[in-house]
């Protein structure tokens, strides 16, 4: 068997693995990886050339300062005033909770999000007696809308603004604008959907205020001194972002700066710290990176965008079909390393014609297509995870109906959007 | 549909491993459970005496003087079986003169804290009967709201331990709200 067919054999089964989930996604890939290595199809010397260490160190450096701010009890802090702010009404616990969760989400990742988030808003909805459901499907897709903002937002966003070598700014100005408009068409089709069971007595309304006044946000500071150093360093983390690219430093430094500060800063423990850093979703990435250079080491991905140029011969078409290619497979199957086999795909369409917004059609495909399905994001299966466990049932058919619909309208108005940027009326 | 809900368990464990359990751990502290969040309604109290009872700490009548439009059922229970047991081993006079000390006992402990509850502006019931300690005021307690325990009822045993076994076995059939003082 020649090399190339093998490299494209280990590629199907790990992605088999991965989609399953009988094996844990970090092991499918460290073994089809470590099989790539093992039979030289990338040579071990070229390994550094396909490991995407910016990646690898931004996910790295926001894991260290989202665990250790996470101690302050920032979070349910946040968690809490949001509820505060609601005063009992359902409409605007649909609305702070969605525009709460997608800011959180576009600066930290969206399982850390929706994890501290969901079971404030179960804890709420339960209060105002009302039907869960429109809540934890307004906070999924405010997650995955909020991570398409910016190049922190989403592993996906990290691995095109890394191999692409597009800056924090870039992505703010190219997808913050589809993300917030998606975010109001978002939270519109959730209100009209669920318009009848969005509302509650002014009696109840009343008990819900007085039960909410009770609690007490201050109570879930663990550490004042720690709360307020977390802030700090997290604005000045977010606040580089927005330089980096005039100071010449790639995104993964600002966030190693900013976990190394914070370390510092606040003396927690850093061997608790290190502990809690998600190291089988850096070794997930890691094998992924290996077994997509073998797709590359063997000429596959050249094949393919050969291919694909055979069909695709304007940068209008090659928007639409990456757009909405990405967008149906991440309904399916994991983002990751669907984004991980299209970034050489894209870069080798360079040839002949300007790739730079095909990377946003990735970007927003990769991102809002999660929205489609139940399994199709990382936050999605967690707050479905945490609904089963509360005795909510939300499955895979229900969730399909609403996913599929904001989906295609929220790929759809940012295809209209890019369109009309880059390609024209 | 049974596939894509296991489906959905295992990506859930492997991505969210046990930080919910821990975030859930740390929400608990401070957010109310679904039975806290409801107040039950006390219309009625009851609150079983007995000769290891001297008397009711003042932190007790401050609690239940929130709770002004509940009646208070105050009963003294003798013991049936140590009766017996008595009447069997010591002969007739032993047992009466056990009767007539506990009722003697037993009205004025209930006379004296109904007289305190009185001054508090809360109505009271007295009672005073031969019979099971536990079983009577399990079967009771189905017709009150809370149920008010000394740690002492039942038994001496709390000068080693922290309760009774008449109150553990008590705490462990009872539905509704108990104080224990």
């Amino acid at each position: 068997m020649n090399q190339e067919a093998i490299a494209i054999a280990v590629f199907l089964f790990t992605y088999g693995l991965v989609v399953s989930e009988r094996i844990h996604r970090a092991v499918a890939a460290m073994l089809g990886a470590s099989v790539i290595l093992f039979l030289r199809i990338v040579p071990w010397e070229k390994v550094p050339e396909y490991l995407d260490l910016d990646t690898l160190f931004l996910l790295m450096g926001m894991m260290i300062i989202v665990n250790t701010a996470r101690n302050s009890g920032l979070f349910e802090y946040v968690a809490i005033k949001t509820a505060k702010l609601a005063r009992g009404s359902p409409i605007r616990v649909l609305l702070l909770f969605s525009v709460v969760t997608a800011i959180v989400s576009s600066v930290l990742d969206n399982v850390t999000t929706v994890l501290l988030l969901t079971p404030m808003l179960i804890y709420i909805s339960r209060l105002m007696d009302l039907n869960p459901i429109p809540f934890l499907l307004s906070e999924i897709f405010a997650s995955n809308i909020g991570g398409t903002a910016t190049l922190i937002g989403d592993p996906p966003n990290i691995m095109i603004g890394s191999a692409a070598n597009l800056s924090f700014n870039e992505f703010l100005v190219n997808m913050g604008p589809i993300a917030a408009v998606d975010l109001i068409a978002t939270i519109l089709i959730i209100y009209f959907a669920y318009n009848n069971a969005l509302k509650v007595t002014p009696k109840k309304k009343v008990m819900i205020k007085q039960t909410l006044r009770g609690l007490n946000e201050k109570a879930a500071i663990r550490d004042i001194r720690l709360f307020r150093k977390s802030i700090a360093i997290i604005v000045f983390v977010v606040a580089l972002f927005f330089f980096h690219d005039k100071l010449g430093i790639e995104p993964a430094v600002v966030a190693l700066l900013g976990a190394s500060l914070i370390l510092l800063w606040t003396r927690e423990d850093p061997e608790g710290i290190f502990e809690k850093i998600e190291w089988p979703a850096l070794f997930f990435f890691g094998g992924l990176f290996i077994i997509v250079g073998a797709l590359e080491e063997t000429g596959t991905i050249a094949k393919v965008a050969e291919w694909v140029l055979t069909h695709v011969h304007t940068q209008g078409q090659a928007l639409l079909a990456i757009t909405w290619f990405s967008a149906f497979s991440s309904a399916i199957v994991d983002n990751i390393p669907l984004t991980a086999a299209m970034i050489p795909l894209i870069k080798h369409m360079s040839t002949s014609m300007d790739i730079y917004p095909l990377w946003w059609a990735l970007s927003l495909g990769a991102c809002l297509g999660g929205n489609g399905t139940a399994i199709g994001a990382s936050a999605n299966v967690v707050v479905i995870g945490i609904a089963e466990r509360e005795g909510i049932r939300i499955t895979f058919g229900d969730f399909l109906k609403v996913g599929m619909v904001i989906m295609v309208i929220t790929v759809a108005i940012g295809v209209g959007i890019l369109w009309i940027r880059y390609i024209g009326w | 549909m049974g596939l894509f809900s296991s489906l959905i368990r295992r990506k859930f464990k492997n991505v969210a491993g046990k930080r919910y359990e821990r975030i859930l751990k740390e929400y608990k502290e401070f957010l109310l459970t679904e039975e806290e969040m409801v107040l039950p309604e006390i219309k009625s109290i009851l609150m079983p005496l007995d000769r290891f009872i001297n008397e009711v700490p003042a932190e007790v009548y401050d609690t239940l003087s929130a709770y002004k439009e509940a009646k208070i059922l105050l009963v003294y229970i003798i013991d049936a079986q140590v009766f017996h047991m008595i009447e069997h081993t010591l002969g007739r006079k032993a047992s009466e003169d056990f009767r007539k000390n506990e009722e003697r006992y037993g009205m004025t402990l209930l006379e004296k804290i109904a007289s305190t509850f009185e001054e508090l502006d809360m109505s009271t019931q007295l009672r005073l009967f031969f019979g099971d300690k536990s079983e009577d005021v399990i079967k009771l307690s189905e017709k009150h709201d809370m149920l008010v325990l000394s740690k002492a009822y039942g038994s001496e045993i709390t000068k080693t331990h922290p309760l009774s076994p008449i109150v553990l076995k008590i705490v462990q059939h009872v539905d509704i709200p108990i104080i224990i003082y």
